[in-house]
């Protein structure tokens, strides 16, 4: 198996779908000799063209919209957002055109779009480009939502958002970009959208963790073990369409649970997920109040110190475990 | 239409009534007349039965909670129909009881109250579901687990504890159970010398002889025992008491008694006994003295001179002290009261009484004369004005015409409250009460 | 073939007499639907095109049956036009499962992708961007149709307008933007909301020819639709139609109109664009005064019917209510 880079296996996963596939191509800002703000488009106009890997203006709500259109009518754009953020300016045509489309016209068209997007904190990007939006998306129905948190992730999931015939936001990460995965096969692989991954099995409390969290839980999940704490850790991996059945079936096992995600708690997803597992058969299992670590209500800090405090932490994770197990 | 299941008022003073028991289960189905629930109130256990037929569609209460009167605790409908999810208000239908007592009719009052604090109100148990599903599962009852969790929230493995240290029943031969039974020997504490420990009835012999343990056992104030103590409590500490002692030359009164017992077994089918004896005499000694046949109105502003008399009997129980009371007790012969005062205390120590049968009393007669107790100072049954203890019956050297002799003499303690009645028309009472057994045959007249 | 006036698309005497009882399907159509909602007799809200016919039959008629379009909320000009079933049109306004979007759609949102109708759309100026995107796909795939894209004159201060005319410009993409200017985005009049004469000058903004066409003059409005796809099928990039027209009726049901007066609207309906068609047939001979009423009557009459299909077709099944959310 080699190893590879979260920024490499998207760009390896994008290059093999549209070798194979003349109807995938890519829109946004600056993917072309630049090679995108991240760089994960880096090379692919010089292999492609730049008919295929077309440079747009700074236009998100139109290049959102020329998509829409595009994969309505028979292509499988692939749209990069520079920053998450900016979907707010593209929101009317996710929101009222990409996402109601199909249920709007009686089941007549489909939008098989991508739009690949960099989220997050802890770049020092500050208010307008830092954000974690994807409660956003996840609450309109029509759209789907992914979230990958791994290199090897990142590869399988962008491949089925691609092959879904539906418009797919799909987040990356911009902290993950230069992590890697030693087990990502070179060739083309899907993980089903809706399959959670138990990143790591344990027996005492579940923790359920999104991109950037997986890794924190993972951290969290080492130290406790040390304290003999057993922490399972899932990662969903997409949130729309969402892998209840794992979830339930890990809490069911350990009894406690806590949901962590780096958006701001306050009407973050984690809160569909807790109440998820609130009204399922495992609300007979909880042995703990389900748990949510959110970032703190406010826009994202520019101070480093500041940043870091906003947005869950390791110790916050270990330390919630162990309140929920009342090991404190 | 669903109809409610109500928390009965069984008496004019009862505010709360504690379940005891269910007979149905969610989803029974249920006969017109069957028992629902079995409720304790502030004097009485009673089954409570259905109004209508169809299913037990809903449970508000588990046993042991104490619930407000005329509170919905459930639903009884067809199948599938809808009920609320929490009891709806409380429809109070008495209107005169609503203006007297307002503050018990309104649990809405409560409303404002926090969550928690209504919970505590309602007797329900902080645990998590986990541990919720597995007493549910082994058949544990929350209430008896101690919880390790926040706020003493019983968690999944508190019951697991609990199941583990739950004393399994003993292994002891038939003969040691009943053994065991008839004396009151908890077999938990006995040592077995048979094989896996197995009791015999040696064993039991020989643990009684040794001290098992220094830890006390606890029993809950709860029920009668709660009832009684609350009473009790409220009379002696608001009660002024004086208690007046006279000795009773009974000697007449034996006479009487064995005279016409066979009549009394022939008509009644039981034995005329001295309490019967002693409550004709009491009734009489009332009519005379309307001021100890009183009470003080609620308001404490007015003295109700009761135009019949009704008599308690204090009357001991497994459960605790119950007093039935035998109704217009000034106008009945002996065999009527000798009937009644029977079947009263079998349905008392049956727990058979309905709250009918407590209510309404005048004037007490505890009697502990078949015990090793020659008098003592009985707390008054509130709002009554007096009570009487009558203590054994003995042989006692007693002067008489200058001579000693021996008589068999009865100490009567009568306690009363110095709010309603002063020493000296007590002291009448008694005295009169005392020249009546000592000539008995004038209660005939 | 016309003589007294010159029309540059192949057209003939019976696809001539075609469009104007198109435009008369149109008008009673829309008529009809007027009446219904007056009568609460069926919910929701419309937007009429009374008065919009020629906008809506010219530049279609000029269309390949490959060629698509997007429409807006006051779209069912548009939809008749590039040949939609008026008796699905009834019965989706209906809410019925035998109309366009199987009774969830209604009103703003028919669409038919097959005949390439790409839907009508809620959002002012929410079509465009998606005309922008299915002419990308044309001209990814060399497939030589050209999209049409319908808005207003309010969309046309949309971000999606100028974002659109933008990149449809840079990638020379096959697209004619029409903006069927009736004078009023809802109860903004053109006039307070723009600060210049026409709106067909911002596509100098986007170095796209603009073109001003008089939107009840059917001829030159399809003598000018026809240039600008042409222009857009040979690979020259998308062109900027502005259509003076004006809707007779309020921006939707209950709207008293305050905003204009009844004389203004009266010089306009004096315009009426069918009524000048319906003369020029006659006057070319190609029609008589019975013809056209026949025509007419005819209209009407297929209006009655498909009011008749939507009133028997059955209501959606609520089991249809999670249907087609996802493909």
């Amino acid at each position: 198996m080699r190893e590879l880079t979260y920024v490499e296996a998207l760009r390896e996963c994008m290059s093999q779908e549209m070798r194979e596939n003349e109807n995938v191509f890519l829109m946004g800002e600056d993917i072309g000799v630049y090679g995108g703000a991240f760089g994960v488009t880096r090379g692919m106009i010089e292999e492609f063209g730049s008919k295929r890997v077309r440079n747009t203006p700074i236009s998100e709500a139109g290049i959102t919209g020329s998509a829409i259109g595009s994969a309505l009518t028979g292509m499988q754009p692939i749209v990069e957002l520079q920053f998450s953020d900016f979907i707010t300016i593209a929101m009317d045509q996710l929101a009222n055109q990409a996402a109601k489309l199909r249920y709007m016209y009686g089941g007549k068209g489909n939008v098989p779009m991508v739009l690949r997007t960099p989220a997050g904190s802890g770049t020092g990007a500050a208010a307008q480009h830092s954000q974690s939006l994807e409660a956003w998306v996840a609450h309109v129905p029509g759209l789907k939502v992914v979230q990958p948190s791994t290199a090897y992730d990142a590869k399988g999931l962008l491949k089925a958002a691609i092959d879904d015939p539906n418009p797919v936001i799909f987040y990356e990460h911009k902290l993950l970009y230069k992590t890697s995965s030693d087990d990502v096969p070179e060739e083309s692989y899907r993980i089903p959208l809706g399959q959670a991954d138990v990143k790591k099995e344990g027996t005492d409390v579940t923790i359920v963790a999104t991109s950037v969290m997986v890794h924190r839980a993972l951290d969290a999940a080492e130290k406790l073990s040390e304290e003999g704490i057993s922490v399972e850790v899932i990662d969903p991996r997409s949130i729309v369409p969402l892998d209840e059945e794992t979830i339930v079936q890990s809490v069911i096992k350990t009894n406690r649970v806590v949901v962590v995600h780096e958006a701001v708690k306050r009407g973050g997803y984690g809160a569909e997920i807790a109440s998820m597992i609130t009204e399922s058969e495992a609300f007979d299992f909880l042995d703990a109040p389900v748990k949510r670590l959110g970032a703190s209500p406010v826009p994202v800090p520019y101070n480093p110190e500041l940043e870091k405090a906003m947005t869950p932490q390791t110790d916050d994770l270990i330390q919630t475990c162990r309140e929920t197990l009342q090991r404190t | 239409m669903a109809k409610e299941v109500f928390m009965p008022k069984l008496s004019s003073t009862m505010e709360t009534g504690t379940i005891l028991q269910w007979m149905k289960n969610e989803g029974d189905p249920v006969e017109m007349g069957e028992p629902v629930f079995e409720v304790m109130s502030d004097k009485i256990n009673i089954e409570v039965e259905a109004y209508e037929e169809g299913f037990m569609l809903k449970k508000y209460y588990n046993v042991d909670d104490v619930v407000p009167v005329n509170t919905v605790v459930g639903y009884i409908g067809e199948k599938e129909e809808n009920v609320p999810d929490t009891p709806p208000e409380s429809t109070e239908d008495s209107e005169s009881d609503a203006a007297s007592e307002p503050e018990q009719n309104e649990p809405a009052a409560h409303g404002t109250e926090s969550s928690s604090v209504r919970q505590v109100e309602r007797g329900q148990i902080r645990a998590t579901p986990a541990a919720r599903r597995v007493a549910r599962e082994e058949e544990v009852s929350l209430s008896d687990v101690t919880g390790s969790g926040p706020k003493q929230r019983v968690q999944q493995q508190d019951v697991r504890d609990f199941l583990q240290n739950a004393p399994k029943p003993p292994k002891a031969t038939p003969l040691a159970r009943k053994w065991a039974e008839d004396q009151n020997v908890d077999l938990n504490t006995v040592e077995g010398s048979g094989p896996v420990n197995k009791i015999y009835t040696k064993d039991l012999s020989a643990a009684q002889e040794e001290t098992v343990s220094s830890e006390p056992d606890r029993i809950p104030v709860k029920g009668v025992r709660k009832v009684v103590a609350d009473r009790m409590a409220e009379s002696a500490s608001t009660v002024p008491h004086v208690t007046l002692n006279s000795d009773v030359d009974m000697t007449e009164a034996i006479r009487l008694r064995s005279q016409i017992q066979d009549k009394v077994v022939e008509q009644t089918g039981s034995k005329l006994s001295y309490t019967e004896i002693i409550m004709k005499a009491v009734a009489a000694a009332l009519k005379r003295h309307p001021s100890i046949n009183a009470s003080l109105s609620s308001d404490q502003q007015e003295i109700l001179l009761h135009r019949d008399i009704n008599i308690g009997l204090a009357v001991a129980t497994e459960q605790g002290l119950v007093v039935p009371v035998v109704p217009s007790a000034g106008e009945k012969g002996l065999t009527a009261l000798v009937k009644e005062s029977k079947q009263l205390a079998a349905d008392a120590r049956n727990q058979q009484l309905n709250p009918q049968q407590m209510q309404g009393g005048t004037f007490t007669i505890s009697n502990l004369g078949m015990y090793a107790v020659d008098g003592f100072t009985p707390i008054i049954n509130q709002p009554e004005a007096a009570i009487l203890g009558v203590g054994q019956m003995k042989e006692t050297p007693t002067a008489r015409n200058g001579n000693v002799e021996l008589r068999p003499l009865t100490t009567f303690s009568l306690s009363f409250d110095h709010r309603i009645v002063d020493g000296a028309p007590a002291a009448a009472f008694l005295t009169e009460l005392k020249q009546m057994l000592e000539a008995p045959y004038e209660l005939l007249m | 073939m016309l003589k007294s006036v010159e029309l540059l698309p192949e057209k003939s005497s019976d696809e001539l007499i075609g469009l104007l009882k198109e435009m008369w399907t149109i008008r009673y159509f829309d008529e009809k639907v007027d009446e219904f909602f007056a009568k609460g007799m069926i919910h929701g809200t419309t937007h009429l095109c009374v008065g919009q016919e020629p906008t809506a039959s010219g530049p279609c008629s000029v269309l390949r049956s490959d060629d698509k379009i997007t429409s807006t909320h006051r779209g069912h000009g548009h939809c008749i036009a590039k040949g939609a079933d008026i008796n699905l049109m009834m019965a989706e306004l209906f809410g019925r499962s035998t109309g366009y979007c199987k009774g969830k759609g209604g009103s703003m949102h028919i669409a038919d992708v097959e005949k390439g109708n790409l839907g009508a759309n809620g959002i002012v100026g929410g079509g465009i961007p998606l005309a922008t995107g299915a002419a990308l796909t044309s001209k990814m795939k060399n497939q030589e149709d050209v999209i049409l894209s319908y808005f207003g004159d309010g969309a046309a201060n949309e971000g999606s307008f100028h974002e659109s005319l933008n990149l449809a410009s840079i990638w020379d993409l096959p697209v004619v933007f029409i903006c069927e200017n009736n004078q009023y985005g809802m109860s903004g009049s053109v006039k307070e909301m723009v600060n210049i004469e026409d709106i067909a000058e911002r596509a100098s903004s986007y170095g796209i020819p603009g073109v001003v066409v008089d939107g009840n003059d059917l001829v030159e409005i399809m003598n000018e639709t026809d240039k600008a796809v042409q222009h857009a099928r040979q690979g020259k990039g998308p062109v900027l139609i502005e259509a003076k027209t004006y809707r007779w009726k309020g921006h939707s049901k209950s709207d008293a109109r305050k905003y204009r007066t009844r004389e203004e609207e009266q010089t306009w309906k004096e315009k009426d664009g069918i009524k000048r068609f319906r003369e020029l047939l006659i006057h070319e001979e190609i029609l008589t005064e019975d013809d056209a009423e026949n025509i007419r009557k005819e209209a009407k009459q297929n209006v009655e019917e498909a009011v008749q299909f939507a009133e028997e077709s059955p209501e959606p099944g609520l089991d249809t209510l999670l249907e087609d959310v996802y493909a």
